[in-house]
């Protein structure tokens, strides 16, 4: 069984603020951030949530298939969001809630490319 | 341009023609438009707006504020102070949340009265004889009858269900049956068919629109509930929702510790 330390991408857990769809205390510590890098398998851009999959590598070479959810695509639209915001293949990183039960899960908050690049606007800024 | 004038001519004469297109005219109380909901608290978790106090005032007597408008919603267990029936919270003890991620539920709308506190834009439209509000979340429209004081005994229970409308000075007053059982909070506990709602939608300025809701529905709770929401003006429209029923199979399919 892996563990969370022996992961190649650093989690830095962080106070927030919340911005959550009704559903997200299910799944998520809403009031926590994490950031992770990887590689995008296949993004999903349809309501209620988008869906984002992507490949991390750990320490051990162990590839991990993560699944990331967004808030309501509708609104990610106001953000400067869109299919075509990520592409398979594109290497990404991410800062969201973490899950409750520690799966290969996570709630999207922003979103940068390689180069640093923000995706979109963050959220409050036009939404 | 002369397409343009066309047009202008061709809206203006028949929003003139009597007793055609009278009844659609645009009316003009300044809640048309696209609003957001607004970011940041609302009372009870911060102290009222003058505008915001005028309306709580108008509140019925014991009308219990709730503290979940907008993206916050209550733990389970937690009611925010509301009188609900004892049978209610004892179900909501086994009440699974995951079950919100089943093909079969996603894309059910929590209801109305849900949906209209939740973190969505709203766009509204104000003739004569109606006022439509349409929900971005899960497409709602509202069809309000201005031109109408009954609910009738006949209207089928939805979504939306029936809501009659009538103007107070500068503040529309809406009353709405009919409405299908829906989420009374998002923690197990949902109100029944025979829930009925009452709303004022209020400018506090050109661009802040007030909503306060109250609802009662003896068959879950006792007394009245009672919500406020505050909502920025926006240069924008409501976009098709077109909920995706397979949203959560990806959660559901999720991997790592625990999962296999």
């Amino acid at each position: 069984m892996m563990t969370r330390s022996t992961l190649l991408v650093a989690l830095m857990l962080a106070a927030g603020a919340v911005c959550a769809h009704h559903s997200a205390p299910v799944f998520y510590k809403v009031d926590e951030r994490a950031t992770i890098s990887g590689t995008v398998t296949e993004f999903r851009f349809s309501n209620p949530h988008a869906i984002l999959k992507f490949e991390v590598v750990a320490a051990d070479g162990e590839k991990q298939q993560w699944t990331a959810e967004t808030t309501s695509p509708s609104i990610l639209r106001r953000r400067g969001w869109s299919q075509a915001s990520f592409e398979p293949g594109e290497k990404v990183k991410l800062e969201g809630m973490p899950s409750l039960d520690g799966s290969y899960l996570m709630r999207i908050t922003r979103a940068w490319r390689e180069d640093g690049t923000e995706i979109g606007v963050p959220p409050g800024t036009n939404n | 341009m002369r397409a343009l004038n066309a047009f202008a001519a061709l809206a203006f004469g028949l929003a003139a023609a009597p007793g055609h297109m009278s009844a659609q005219a645009p009316q003009n109380h300044g809640i048309a438009g696209f609003w957001s909901m607004a970011p940041g608290p609302t009372p009870p978790r911060r102290a009222a707006t003058p505008v915001e106090t005028e309306l709580i005032a108008q509140f019925r007597a014991g009308a219990v504020l709730l503290a979940d408008a907008g993206a916050t919603e209550f733990p389970p267990g937690d009611y925010g102070s509301l009188g609900v029936h004892a049978s209610l919270r004892e179900a909501a003890k086994t009440y699974d949340p995951e079950n919100q991620t089943d093909v079969s539920l996603t894309c059910r709308p929590p209801g109305l009265i849900y949906s209209m506190q939740g973190p969505f834009p709203i766009e509204i439209f104000e003739g004569r004889d109606l006022v439509v509000i349409k929900l971005e979340y899960f497409d709602l429209v509202r069809i309000i009858f201005m031109n109408e004081t009954q609910h009738p005994d006949d209207w089928p229970h939805s979504q939306t269900g029936h809501s009659i409308g009538r103007w107070e000075g500068n503040t529309l007053v809406v009353d709405t049956a009919k409405l299908l059982a829906g989420t009374l909070f998002n923690n197990g506990v949902d109100y029944t068919e025979d829930v009925h709602l009452s709303e004022r939608f209020r400018l506090a300025d050109e661009n802040t629109l007030i909503v306060t809701q109250q609802f009662e529905d003896p068959g879950s709770f006792e007394g009245t509930a009672a919500r406020i929401m505050s909502f920025r003006r926006g240069d924008d429209h409501v976009y098709p929702y077109d909920c995706d029923p397979t949203y959560g199979l990806a959660i559901d399919s999720r991997r790592g510790p625990g999962q296999e």
